[in-house]
């Protein structure tokens, strides 16, 4: 028994050292990457302060930099757009923190939409995902080169992430139909209770007068 | 011969909670059993005089005695999964409600919080309205705030509805008030380690059950926002099921309900202030209270921490998450009765002094483990960590009610009832440390508060019987100190002794002399001059 488990715990051990040694391939840094695309991401409705998830739409542009050199552009082949949280939505919040490796990055988890990258500046009508949650976004560009990993990048708002953002109200997961049946156990419950209750106590009463 | 059936309190756990015969001021047993003009006078299983059960055997259904010990363990248990039903799913409420670290972990520290007050609350009521209705009122009064957790919009209410559904946790005081007045005192321990940590499964169940739920009815279509909602309607309606099969089936005394018996003499309570006065004053209640604070206080913070650790730090999907999560809670399974029979085995070799080394040791590893647990970095050792601290934690909690019937004989029932609300305030204090803020990354905080249990622990060495001795120090070599007797009955009056109300006390402490280690018990084998003579 002694035996059994010296050689589980051993094997869990090997395993998880076997498991370190498989970081051969170079981990991808944000700080390594080109600044070289410019994205603008603007709320359709005009003068609105929170959109709303599901209903609200986010034109989202982008296109190579004109101050970038004329091949930058060369190396990536696909672009990924993604919503990123503002640093607003992310105090306090410690799933949300920003790294700057990129796999451990969790500042951008809401992917809108991958493409093959054309040479000419793009667009796209985004309907905000009705899954979205409450917080205040902006919008990253990713260039994923032809290994997968990112090369190059570019976001709606400047370096601090303070300018051109949006708030995204998300919806709030409640209907009618739950508060209902919610309402129709509950009383279920007590109801239930009382009904014993009462019957116990009558069947008590009884047998004490007999 | 009447020490063989009154329930031999050389086993751990005796009478965990229960009011039973401590206070009653009739010394023979006869007098205690009750009129009943119910049926069920008949027993599947062997009795003793009170109509106990002397026998275990946990695949049977029988009435009274089973059933009263799996409807208790199965209501303990589904309150369990209520309470911490929302701790897999905060990765899905923290984005639907918009919530931060804090409202996180404070609505952690109010969902263990309720049951400090209502687990004290839960003692009075089993003593006035009987087990079932206890335990009745415990599921089915809380069933409809586990289903209002459909009206939530925020943190607020979050908090609120999550301290409400904590309520639910006094359902451990009325199981093992139910189980104490159906099993006799010798195998009691057993039976209360069982339906301890049978119960405390449900906090590991629940981290399987929600995000398994919670995928089938997003499978069905909801959205995500909308099915955490909807998922929360299982284990409220478990509730109300069990409630419902605890007043049907149930039965509050071996020989009947309390309502349909004549509570004739044997009812003759003790005055509360009293027994409340005893328990406060000594001093080994609050390092009771202090010790089960960081081994059940810290087993009912991972529950609420685990699930989201896993899923942050390694990347787990929700389901993935939860499964490991739950074998924390699994292990309680055997767990925390292996503490209990641990506990039993050492005092059989050692005495007293052998139950405190072990309960020192099973915390202290645990703990250990728990430091271990937050330093891992890769998922296989974080897992094998946690559950070594698991079984080690859980181990202590059965190890320590081992040595809690010993504490007083006149103030039992408190004492367990405020060793248990200590496993609450230990889980809220730690919340509130080291979970609620960040200042501490969740793996810092595990690791800080293993260390803050392993410090923690170190009181029980300051336990210290003056009959028995401690981990450090031998048993008092005074004449008079040195007995049993002396101990039990200074928690009475002269008064009252001279009414003979501390008789049961007396009777209790001959009993525990199995507490001496067996070197000791032998060589004091004379019959000392308190005791009957059982041959004349």
């Amino acid at each position: 028994m002694a035996v059994q488990t010296f050689l589980f715990a051993s094997l869990i051990f090997f395993s998880s050292s076997i498991e370190s040694n498989h970081g051969a391939t170079e981990v991808s840094l944000f700080t390594n990457l080109e600044n070289s695309l410019e994205v603008t991401a603007k709320p359709t409705r005009v003068g609105v302060v929170v959109l709303e998830a599901g209903k609200d739409m986010v034109r989202i542009t982008w296109m190579l930099k004109s101050s970038a050199k004329v091949n930058d552009d060369a190396s990536f082949k696909t672009v990924e757009v993604k919503l990123c949280y503002a640093p607003i939505s992310q105090v306090d919040r410690p799933w949300r923190k920003t790294h700057n490796e990129l796999s451990r990055d969790r500042s951008c988890p809401h992917k809108i939409v991958s493409k093959p990258y054309d040479k000419i500046p793009q667009s796209l009508n985004w309907t905000i995902d009705r899954e979205t949650p409450t917080g205040t976004y902006f919008v990253r560009v990713y260039g994923i080169g032809v290994n997968g990993q990112e090369v190059a990048y570019g976001q709606s708002s400047d370096a601090e992430k303070t300018t051109n953002l949006f708030s995204v109200e998300g919806i709030s997961g409640r209907h009618t139909s739950l508060d209902i049946a919610s309402i129709c156990f509950s009383v279920f419950s007590f109801g239930t209770l009382l009904v014993f209750l009462v019957k116990e106590k009558r069947k008590a009463n009884l047998q004490q007068r007999k | 011969m009447a020490s063989n059936e009154e329930g031999s309190i050389g086993t751990s756990l005796h009478g965990v909670t229960a009011r039973e015969q401590v206070f009653s001021f009739s010394v023979d047993s006869s007098s205690q059993t009750l009129q009943s003009d119910d049926p069920t006078a008949k027993f599947t299983l062997p009795v003793d005089s009170e109509h106990r059960a002397k026998v275990f055997k946990p695949l049977s259904f029988a009435k009274p005695h089973m059933r009263a010990f799996h409807l208790g363990w199965i209501s303990f248990f589904t309150c369990f999964i209520s309470t911490f039903a929302a701790a897999p799913l905060v990765p899905i409420i923290r984005d639907n409600l918009d919530l931060t670290k804090t409202d996180v972990g404070n609505a952690g520290v109010a969902s263990v919080s309720g049951a400090i007050f209502s687990r004290l609350a839960m003692g009075a009521v089993c003593d006035l309205l009987g087990a079932r209705y206890g335990t009745a009122f415990s599921l089915m009064l809380t069933a409809p705030t586990v289903f209002s957790m459909s009206f939530v919009t925020g943190p607020v209410g979050y908090l609120a509805v999550r301290f409400m559904i904590g309520f639910c946790l006094a359902t451990f005081v009325s199981c093992q008030y139910w189980t104490s007045v159906m099993f006799n005192g010798k195998i009691i321990g057993l039976v209360n380690g069982c339906a301890g940590g049978w119960g405390d499964m449900g906090g590991g169940v629940t981290q399987l059950l929600m995000p398994m739920v919670f995928q089938v009815i997003r499978l069905a279509g909801a959205t995500p926002f909308m099915a955490w909602r909807i998922a929360f309607f299982i284990p409220g309606f478990l509730q109300v099921v069990v409630g419902v099969l605890v007043l049907t089936l149930g039965q509050d005394l071996p020989d009947g309900n309390l309502s349909t018996l004549q509570k004739s003499g044997q009812v003759s309570k003790d005055k509360f202030s009293k027994v409340f006065w005893f328990a406060v004053k000594n001093y080994r209640t609050w390092i009771l209270f202090v010790l089960y604070g960081f081994s059940m206080g810290i087993e009912l913070t991972i529950n609420n921490v685990i699930s989201g650790y896993f899923f942050d730090r390694f990347n787990l999907k929700l389901q993935t998450a939860g499964i490991v999560a739950a074998s924390f809670g699994m292990a309680n399974f055997f767990a925390r009765p292996f503490g209990g029979y641990a506990s039993d085995l050492a005092a059989r070799l050692f005495g007293m002094r052998g139950r405190l080394w072990i309960l020192w040791i099973f915390q202290t590893v645990g703990a250990l483990f728990c430091i271990w647990l937050g330093r891992a970095s890769s998922l296989p050792i974080a897992i094998l960590a946690m559950m070594l601290f698991s079984v080690g934690t859980q181990a202590a909690c059965g190890a320590l009610f081992g040595v809690a019937p010993f504490v007083s004989r006149r103030s039992l029932g408190l004492i367990s009832g405020l060793t248990g609300a200590g496993g609450n305030f230990g889980s809220g204090l730690t919340q509130l440390l080291f979970f609620s803020t960040s200042r501490f990354s969740t793996a810092d905080g595990l690791s800080l508060m293993g260390a803050m249990a392993v410090l923690c622990t170190v009181p029980v060495a300051f336990i210290h019987f003056p009959q028995w001795g401690s981990m450090f120090l031998r048993p008092s070599s005074d004449g008079e100190r040195s007995k049993e007797e002396y101990y039990y009955s200074s928690e009475w009056t002269e008064e009252e002794k001279r009414q003979g109300l501390h008789e049961g006390s007396i009777k209790f402490a001959e009993n525990s002399r199995s507490e001496r280690s067996r070197k000791v018990a032998l060589a004091d084998f004379p019959t000392p001059e308190t005791r009957t003579p059982t041959h004349v």
